[in-house]
């Protein structure tokens, strides 16, 4: 987000949401059709917002579209509640949609806005999570003509995708791509998932809450419905796979901070040099350790 | 349809329209669940379209359940049925147009039909299956003429073109997006 952005002074002058209602209006047609038509990127006039673009606006301009004041509202980045974008994304959001409730515990959220990660704890049917995304197309690495590429996913022909991802496995032998990695919703449309680890593409998997993509310099919305086979593209003889997070002995690694064995974990560098791993699911990490049974078990 | 159908002037408040496009959102998401549409007005027609519609579309309403005023308030283009993104049917009557299906590249300009029922949660029960939906749903339409679902199965039969259909009857929506499937058997 540009640090630089200002809101204009008198703030009254904004509607709630800062969108007004014809630009409200336009993206929520767009995530309809979206919905309807699983993981196809359907456009829409992405508006002009007080950051640059690339700091997350399609996003936010998902989430202002949604928002009312029942909602509670849980801004991450990269699983982080506190890093400088999350904490400015809900700045923004508590500016201009007065009554609304922010939250950092995933369970009491009804809209999580997310750059790069999924949240840990499984998401409910009373939930939408509005993914950030920077390259909503996949095919862009195999073809540069956005009118051929059109073409492509309406056919559902993906044949030149997968030989694409089929030399990267010959020469390096396995799959080298760690983010983004493209999953076919409902037999049909590949998306890019935006920069989520092949951890987190299960989790898309007939998700129990609805799942909206926005791209606001590319200024497509997609979704992945509930309920809606997602499957990441792999081939017999390699077969998708999600991180290692074995040690050299084979045993998984746990986090430092609260001994989790089951989350994703950041590499971090420790004061001393070594390495410390820590779950990158700041709240999930933060409600283990506040887990009355957590200090019995460590 | 005796009479026309009249908004409330809640219908164009931003707020009515938020909740009443979360509640459409849903239904989308969870085809076959039955949404509410909060208006002070007798029906949910009104609102539906002041939440979805407005100057950048163009809005078939042949049988003219809404009045003009109604119409200019909304302010859409108005357009034959089978050029406009939005087109309003009575579900009596069954279908006599070709909707807009969209293109190959363009799936999204496929029509969006609202098709205006007697009751939702009584009557025919239809058997529905697809995205959204975990395995089967179960949801009874009354009013709605067994036609639409044939012409709806021909409209979509070539994913990804097609008609995305909102039921709306008194105050209660459902949505029925291109990727669900209808069981006819069920459907008399
Ligand atoms: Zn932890």
């Amino acid at each position: 987000m540009n640090p630089n952005y200002e809101l204009p002074l008198d703030e009254a002058d904004y509607s709630f949401g800062f969108l007004d209602e014809f630009a409200k209006r336009e993206v929520r047609r767009t995530i309809l059709k979206a919905i309807a038509i699983p993981g196809y990127q359907t456009p829409y006039a992405s508006r002009e917002m007080p950051m640059g673009r690339g700091f997350g606006t399609g996003g936010l301009q998902l989430t202002l579209s949604l928002i009312g004041q029942d909602d509670t509202l849980k801004v991450i980045d990269q699983g982080s509640d506190d890093s400088v974008n999350a904490v400015n994304l809900r700045h923004f959001v508590e500016l201009t949609c007065p009554g609304v409730d922010t939250t950092e515990r995933t369970s009491e959220a009804t809209l999580i806005q997310s750059r790069h990660r999924i949240p840990e704890v499984e998401l409910s049917e009373s939930q939408v999570l509005i993914l950030q995304v920077p390259y909503p197309d996949p095919l862009v690495v195999i073809e540069p003509s956005e009118a051929k590429r059109k073409v492509m996913h309406g056919e559902g022909d993906y044949s030149r995708l997968l030989t694409k991802l089929y030399e990267d496995i010959v020469q390096f032998d396995e799959i080298t791509i760690s983010h983004r990695y493209p999953t076919r919703i409902n037999g049909h449309y590949v998306i890019d998932p935006s920069p989520i680890p092949r951890y987190d593409i299960p989790r898309l998997h007939r998700s129990k809450a609805l799942v909206l993509l926005g791209a606001g310099r590319e200024k497509k919305i997609y979704a992945v419905p509930p309920y809606t086979v997602a499957a990441p593209l792999a081939f017999d003889d390699v077969p998708f796979r999600t991180e290692d997070f074995s040690d050299e002995h084979g045993a998984r690694r746990t986090c430092g901070r609260c001994g989790a064995d089951d989350s994703f974990l950041d590499e971090l560098i420790a004061d001393d040099g070594s390495k410390v791993w820590q779950c990158s699911d700041s709240d999930y990490c933060n409600q283990r350790l506040a887990e009355p049974s957590h200090e019995v078990s460590a | 349809m005796p009479d026309h159908i009249r908004s409330a002037g809640t219908d164009w408040q931003p707020v009515a329209q938020q909740g009443a496009f979360r509640q459409i959102m849903n239904c989308f998401a969870y085809p076959g669940r039955l949404g509410q549409l909060a208006t002070e007005a007798k029906h949910g027609l009104p609102l539906l379209l002041a939440t979805l519609v407005d100057r950048s579309n163009r809005l078939a309403d042949p049988h003219r359940l809404l009045d003009d005023d109604e119409h200019r308030r909304l302010g859409a283009n108005s357009g034959t049925p089978e050029m406009a993104q939005f087109v309003v049917q009575p579900g009596v009557l069954p279908p006599d147009f070709q909707p807009i299906l969209g293109s190959l590249e363009n799936p999204e300009q496929g029509a969006t039909l609202i098709v205006v029922a007697e009751r939702l949660g009584t009557g025919a029960s239809l058997h529905l299956s697809g995205p959204g939906i975990d395995g089967t749903a179960t949801v009874a339409v009354q009013g709605v003429d067994p036609v639409w679902w044939q012409k709806r199965e021909q409209w979509n039969a070539g994913f990804p073109l097609g008609v995305d259909m909102i039921v709306v009857a008194e105050r209660q929506v459902l949505a029925l997006p291109r990727t669900t499937r209808i069981d006819l058997k069920g459907a008399n």
